[in-house]
């Protein structure tokens, strides 16, 4: 027989000991959200592509497209925030602020290899409703909270505001083309652009330093007169409030030590419209937490909404553990209960005992092969079950 | 510990030069021998000699947490990397080169032109991103002056040094697609988690570099 029996590429079986694992850490972000008061949500494994293509969301490419009964386009879920903004939107009645969550599975082309594929599970939550940086802060904070919850204890996670540049931008009066050759080197912490583009357009020199700043401000930033002074912009004062503001209650939470700004963190494609932020930790070449402040997204579907939400690989987390030395292990039996071939009574008492047990908290495997009692303890030595029992009708 | 990828050959090896004016012990890297991963504890660095286009995928996904690397191969892999010093040498131009009497303006007007390449993404930016037209993009793996001469390819995209691979094949520069150098690009996750040991190195590779351009 010959085809294809092997997973797509950018798809992979999770084996049982990593599922065991993965699916515990589920579990306790479960609880944790849920004890924050989120809801979780279901959306559809599929949506019309428009709600990701039309705004300029998700470029086209990126989307795995099937089609419906009529011909219609659909992908496969890219994300968590689109279909929960468009469920705000047009179909939550609820007062606000919505407290959601969810953990689903996620589907993207050009993604590969280092533990990002085409399919990964994502857990995610939104904050819709309600604005302000102590908002901000509690979202960041739950994100620390559910990488600490899922094991990951080595984070780095930075901060920083879309104002600032938008805000730099203004004052320096660029153009369309300019403001994204800028932003695009800023994202890719090119100085070398950045300085070519400041000569060509005859900035100040205190003015490039500016620019500077943005692409080469890794590590320790420090919010002080010396940045408050660059700017006039009345967007990006409040931006570099709102990043004190953030960082000052991220202390109270007890989180301080996580956190830096990153003036440079200005996001790509202007889906952001505040703060955003990153969670870094070794092993894996990927942030495996992101988020921020949307207020624009749900206002595409047709009812205007602050919100502020992240989301978390879950895939890159348990990689990132795995690669920082975490042995997973599979939930073990303790028990194998066997019983004499043909006899009615031996199996009642078997499945009796066996039912007992398993309501106490034992993992038991009812032995349904039917083997005599010394292949049972061959079977039992061979995968480390400590207890044996057989029964044989009364004789035991 | 910092992992170092380098393009095998002449970009290793003024890499490796730099790092060492730039007060690094580089002992380890110039051993020759056909390993592949050479590394010294005492340093705490560690290069991978690795083939220039696969260097900017080692970074971006932080098997390497830098490495040096040509623009082009940078434009051509088009991956989610810092890229933070503009090293000032293996300097060239990406170029479209066809024969010597085709000018600007009559290439122009050649519809469903065909252009040979070892670069498609590049190519197909240019044409269609910058240009603004559809070609046929005809993948080659070296000599690609080769395809205008026997009639393959209407012109070509390639790597021109000093062009004399082009004259003496009656070729020439008809238009510049970008200007070519070497590059240190720098996992975005390492950056953060590594950023006491990358950003020390990054200003210390800047100001040697700033010397030798003075130089």
């Amino acid at each position: 027989m010959s085809g294809k029996f092997y997973t797509p590429d950018g798809f992979n079986d999770t084996i049982p000991e990593v599922c065991a694992f993965k699916k515990d850490a589920e579990n306790k972000l479960r609880n944790l959200y849920a004890r924050h008061g989120f809801t979780e949500i279901e959306t559809p494994g599929y949506e019309y592509c428009d709600i990701y293509t039309k705004p300029g969301f998700v470029a086209e490419e990126d989307l795995f497209k099937l089609t419906d009964t009529k011909g219609r386009l659909l992908c496969a879920r890219f994300d968590g925030t689109v279909p929960a903004a468009r469920y705000a939107a047009t179909i939550a009645k609820d007062t606000l602020p919505l407290r959601l969550f969810y953990i689903e599975n996620m589907y993207r082309y050009n993604q590969a290899g280092g533990g990002k594929q085409c399919e990964f599970t994502q857990a995610g939550v939104e904050l819709m409703g309600i604005s302000g940086s102590d908002s901000d802060a509690g979202i960041i904070a739950l994100a620390i909270s559910s990488a600490l919850e899922t094991g990951v204890t080595d984070i780095q996670v930075t901060i920083g505001q879309t104002g600032l540049f938008e805000g730099a931008a203004a004052q320096m009066g660029f153009d369309e083309d300019t403001k994204s050759l800028i932003r695009q080197a800023i994202v890719s912490k090119d100085s070398v652009t950045i300085e070519r583009t400041a000569k060509e357009l005859g900035l100040s020199d205190r003015d490039k330093e500016t620019l500077l700043m943005f692409a080469e401000s890794t590590g320790s930033f420090e919010i002080n007169d010396d940045l408050k002074s660059r700017f006039t912009d009345k967007g990006a004062l409040e931006a570099i409030k709102n990043l004190e503001e953030i960082t000052e209650a991220l202390e109270d939470y007890g989180y301080g030590k996580y956190i830096s700004v990153d003036p440079g963190l200005i996001g790509s494609q202007g889906y952001y419209t505040g703060m955003i932020f990153k969670g870094h930790t070794y092993e894996v070449g990927f942030p495996i937490f992101g988020g921020g402040r949307y207020d624009k997204t749900v206002g595409v579907f047709g009812r205007e909404m602050e919100c502020v939400g992240f989301s978390l690989g879950l895939s890159l987390a348990v990689t990132a553990l795995l690669r920082q030395g975490l042995k997973p292990e599979m939930p073990k039996a303790e028990v194998v209960i066997g019983y004499e071939k043909g006899n009615r009574d031996a199996r009642c008492t078997a499945i009796t005992m066996a039912e007992q047990m398993r309501s106490e908290g034992t993992v038991v495997i009812l032995d349904t092969s039917c083997s005599d009692e010394e292949a049972l303890s061959r079977f039992a030595d061979e995968n480390g079950i400590e207890t044996v029992m057989f029964f044989d009708g009364g004789k035991e | 510990m910092l992992t170092i990828a380098l393009s095998k050959g002449r970009l290793a090896e003024q890499a490796i030069d730099l790092l060492e004016k730039a007060g690094y012990d580089c002992t380890a890297a110039k051993e020759k021998s056909r390993k592949l991963i050479l590394e010294d504890e005492k340093t705490g660095l560690r290069f991978i000699l690795a083939k220039p286009a696969d260097v900017p995928t080692y970074v971006e996904y932080g098997a390497a947490d830098l490495g040096v690397v040509g623009k082009d191969t940078l434009l051509e892999e088009g991956r989610q990397l810092y890229e933070v010093i503009d090293l000032g040498f293996g300097k060239c131009r990406m170029c479209v080169a066809g024969p010597k009497d085709l000018t600007s303006d009559k290439l122009d007007r050649i519809p469903n032109k065909r252009v040979g390449t070892k670069y498609p993404n590049i190519t197909r930016a240019y044409f269609e991103g910058v240009k603004k037209e559809s070609v046929e993009i005809i993948k080659l793996n070296g000599s690609v002056e080769l395809a205008p001469l026997i009639g393959l390819s209407e012109v070509i995209v390639d790597i021109v040094e000093s062009g004399r691979t082009l004259y003496e094949n009656g070729l020439d520069v008809i238009e510049t697609v970008a200007d070519i150098s070497a590059r240190v690009v720098v996992n975005r996750v390492s950056m953060q988690m590594k950023a006491d040991e990358i950003k020390p190195m990054i200003e210390k590779l800047k100001k040697q570099v700033e010397l030798n351009n003075e130089m």
